[in-house]
């Protein structure tokens, strides 16, 4: 056997066990990723899920635990709320108003219980726009 | 100021699209009278370009707030060191930046050039064409000399998280490897357009390509670094979307560099050679595409703008186009010899650069797979890390053992007797060193694959070098040694380069399948026993500093053997910003790191920390040093040949490519 045709058919049993390889770690490791409102109309479907939900954490419902370890807040989409409780490591920036995504199960009684949050970016590419121009905050 | 700064870029915006209009229609139109004009032109814009990236560093050092930018990203009671990294920040600044290094690479490339024929001059107006591109965005949709609608008295400030030395850095360094790796893909594309396919272009090419290897490879590391030290979740490494946009151009530049080498010993891999050349390229429009766009949520990039459909616009032409090219030429590209053995050099340089390709297929489909989810899910999707690590893990300990056989082999001819009698022993002391580690205690069978292959790849390398060095210095004496290791330079940087890809290897193995971790609260003077370790909170400390609050908590860290360690993670609250970082401590050793992270305090001393241990992180810096230190080597210039046409070549050979009828008129 040439050796083009040894190397051309160890490259097809190799990109087949990766291929395998991939849908074995895909298939343990997928969420959806839906909005508020998505997962708020299509609680019934999603119920049980692993989800990575995105939203805006609403102003006033915000309560962190003293040691960091647990946040309980609202998350708002355009129509929607969703309760959420997420335990684990909070970001160091996590404030209310903000753009975040929670990752975690939804729960029958409409609660997404979170293990991941995750929130805005360092200021990449785009300042914050809520800010007041000019006003240092104390 | 700003005035300047604006005619500046316009001049440089109309300047550069004659430079690159110029130096393409004297080649490829052969109106070679527009050399001249068209060099000069690219001077002016590059002039242009600085005028105006010194105008904006300017108003960031002085705090301008008139400048909409400055505004946006820099505060009264922010170091100036600081203020003048926010150059690269933002969405405009950064775009100048990029197109600031393209433009100065493009000049020292030209500058540089031993070829005095046509290539050089068109892959410099492809260079220009390309630097026309980012000016046009930096006119039209991101200008950074833009002013604010209101006067302003203080700005929004940097983001905390973004003052870190690593990031004084990282993003310089990530634009000027995007720049670089233009200068591979003019190269190909030129000699696909003037049918100049020998190899004269991959030996313009290589040192370039090592180059922007070795910068891009410097990002990824200190993006890595910044992640471990500034993130505070103690990995390094996330399967980010934005981190993979930089890992893809990275692993197609590496088979890249490999391609290119079997085309200069063996004639071969030609096709492959000249399409990387320009997926490479086209990868880094891929990466800015995927920060910029918007179309990811992403630990690096919230922002939604149309700047990055465009660098997706790009690299569909520029992949459309390379191929329609590389399918034009097929005929030039046939492999001069063929493959005598799959145990020839380059049978496994072969190897390894589909495998190359294949962890690039994987990082793009896993990128892709969110966005493109929703039409065949019907609701999108997202895929965690274990789609990564599932593959990547047996494919790299297949790459790392043709990496660590490599010395022992020969271009075009099986392995010689005393080759084989090499390998045996490297092999023999590789088994040795994996029983050694399994008995040791090491159970994972990948760590214990992963130590045995790192060992043969160090005694391969030893055994190659001594073999090498033996044949060609022949008389032994010292001298005649010295010189066999200064004519293999090439050839010993790249054995450094896959050294240091052993050790890079050994530490994601250790951090990643030993990593420990522990949530524990502990009081004022209590202590506990963990990983080997006695880590006991000695006391919380509160102070005040001018843009910030700190609280510090004093661990006293003691191993079971040597010396014991004060860590002080700690989190800081910014005043101007209001808002919290944590500020990670670590004690670093070649065995492992202790990483702590300070969450709160809870009153009366007591506090709430997270603790992590990561075996062998240490190698994973080392090995990245090494490798960059071996490109560094293999890149450095051999000494300067006289052409066939004479004389000695310079920037003044440019004017070689103007027939002599046309100078004289």
């Amino acid at each position: 056997m040439r050796p083009h045709t040894k190397l051309a058919l160890g490259a097809i049993v190799l990109a087949g066990a990766a291929a395998y390889l991939a849908y074995l770690g895909a298939a343990t490791s997928w969420r959806y990723y839906v909005l508020v409102d998505e997962c708020a109309s299509s609680r019934t479907e999603l119920v049980g899920q692993r989800l990575r939900v995105s939203g805006r954490v609403a102003a006033g419902s915000l309560a962190l635990a003293a040691d960091r370890s647990r946040a309980t807040f609202r998350l708002c989409g355009q129509h929607a709320q969703v309760p959420v409780t997420c335990r684990g490591p909070i970001p160091d920036n996590l404030k209310e108003d903000m753009e975040v995504v929670v990752e975690g199960t939804l729960e029958t009684s409409g609660t997404l219980r979170g293990d991941k949050l995750m929130t805005r970016c360092a200021s990449k590419y785009e300042a914050t726009a809520s800010r007041e121009a000019g006003t240092p905050r104390r | 100021m700003r005035i300047l700064g604006e005619v500046a870029l316009l001049a440089a915006f109309v300047a550069g699209g004659y430079a690159a209009f110029a130096c393409l229609a004297a080649q490829l139109a052969r109106r070679t009278h527009l050399v001249r004009s068209g060099v000069a032109a690219a001077g002016a814009a590059c002039l242009g370009l600085t005028i105006t990236l010194a105008v904006l560093a300017w108003a960031l050092v002085v705090k301008d707030f008139q400048f909409e930018y400055v505004a946006q990203y820099t505060s009264r009671e922010l170091p100036w060191h600081y203020s003048l990294s926010a150059l690269w920040v933002g969405q405009a600044g950064s775009l100048l930046l990029w197109t600031w290094l393209a433009a100065m690479l493009s000049l020292v490339y030209l500058a540089t050039s031993r070829d005095a024929g046509p290539r050089p001059l068109v892959a410099f107006g492809i260079l220009w064409a390309n630097v026309s591109f980012l000016m046009a965005i930096l006119v039209f949709a991101a200008d950074p000399m833009k002013t604010g609608l209101a006067a302003r008295s203080e700005g929004l400030g940097l983001s905390p998280l973004l003052q870190h030395p690593s990031m004084l850095i990282h993003p310089p360094v990530v634009f000027l490897a995007y720049a670089a790796w233009t200068i591979p893909f003019a190269e190909a594309a030129s000699a696909l357009l003037l049918d100049r396919l020998d190899a004269g272009w991959t030996q313009a090419a290589r040192p370039w390509a090592l180059f922007s290897w070795m910068v891009l490879g410097t990002g990824l590391w200190l993006g890595a670094d910044w992640a471990y030290q500034e993130l505070g979740w103690g990995g390094y490494w996330g399967w980010d979307p934005v981190e993979n946009g930089s890992l893809l151009p990275w692993l197609t530049g590496t088979a890249l560099i490999h391609a290119l080498m079997a085309w200069r010993h063996r004639g071969g891999l030609k096709k492959l050679a000249v399409w990387l050349a320009i997926l490479t390229f086209g990868l880094c429009n891929f990466a800015t595409f995927l920060t910029r766009s918007g179309i990811f949520s992403s630990v690096h990039a919230f922002s939604q703008s149309p700047i990055g459909w465009m660098f997706l616009g790009l690299m569909a032409v520029l992949l459309l186009g390379g191929s329609g090219l590389v399918y034009y030429r097929r005929q030039r590209l046939v492999p001069e010899r063929p493959l005598v053995s799959v145990l020839a050099r380059e049978s496994v340089v072969l190897v390894s650069v589909y495998l190359l390709l294949l962890l690039a297929a994987v990082v793009l489909a896993g990128t892709l797979y969110t966005p493109l989810s929703p039409l065949f899910a019907g609701r999108m999707v997202q895929i965690g890390p274990a789609f990564y690590n599932n593959v990547f893990l047996p494919i790299g300990v297949l790459l790392l053992a043709a990496t660590a056989v490599v010395p022992l082999l020969r271009w075009g001819a099986v392995p010689r007797g005393e080759q084989w009698k090499a390998m045996v022993v490297s092999l023999c002391v590789a088994g040795g060193a994996a029983g050694a580690a399994a008995a040791l205690g090491l159970a994972h069978p990948a760590a214990i694959a992963v130590t045995g292959l790192a060992v043969l790849c160090v005694a391969a390398t030893v055994a190659g070098v001594l073999l090498d060095v033996r044949r060609r210095s022949g008389a032994g004496t010292i001298p005649a040694i010295l010189l066999a290791l200064r004519t293999g330079r090439r050839q010993y940087g790249g054995y450094l380069v896959h050294l240091g890809i052993a050790c890079v290897a050994i530490g994601i193995a250790g951090s990643s399948l030993g990593t420990r971790r522990l949530e524990v609260d502990l009081d004022e003077g209590e202590s506990i026993e963990w990983a080997g370790r006695r880590i006991e909170n000695v006391r919380l400390v509160q102070r005040e500093e001018p843009d910030k609050l700190v609280a510090e908590v004093e661990l006293l860290v003691a191993p079971a053997r040597g010396r014991p360690a004060l860590l002080k993670p700690a989190r800081h609250y910014h005043l101007l910003q209001d808002q919290w970082t944590t500020e990670v401590a670590i004690h670093s050793t070649w065995g492992g790191d202790f990483y702590t992270i300070l969450h709160a305090g809870l009153g009366d001393g007591r506090v709430a920390l997270t603790l992590i241990e990561n075996p062998l992180m240490r190698w994973i810096w080392l090995g990245g040093g090494l490798a960059l230190a071996g490109a560094a080597v293999a890149a450095l210039p051999l000494r300067r040949r006289r052409t066939r046409q004479g004389g000695r070549l310079g920037s003044h050979s440019r004017l070689a490519a103007v027939p002599a009828r046309r100078r004289a008129a």
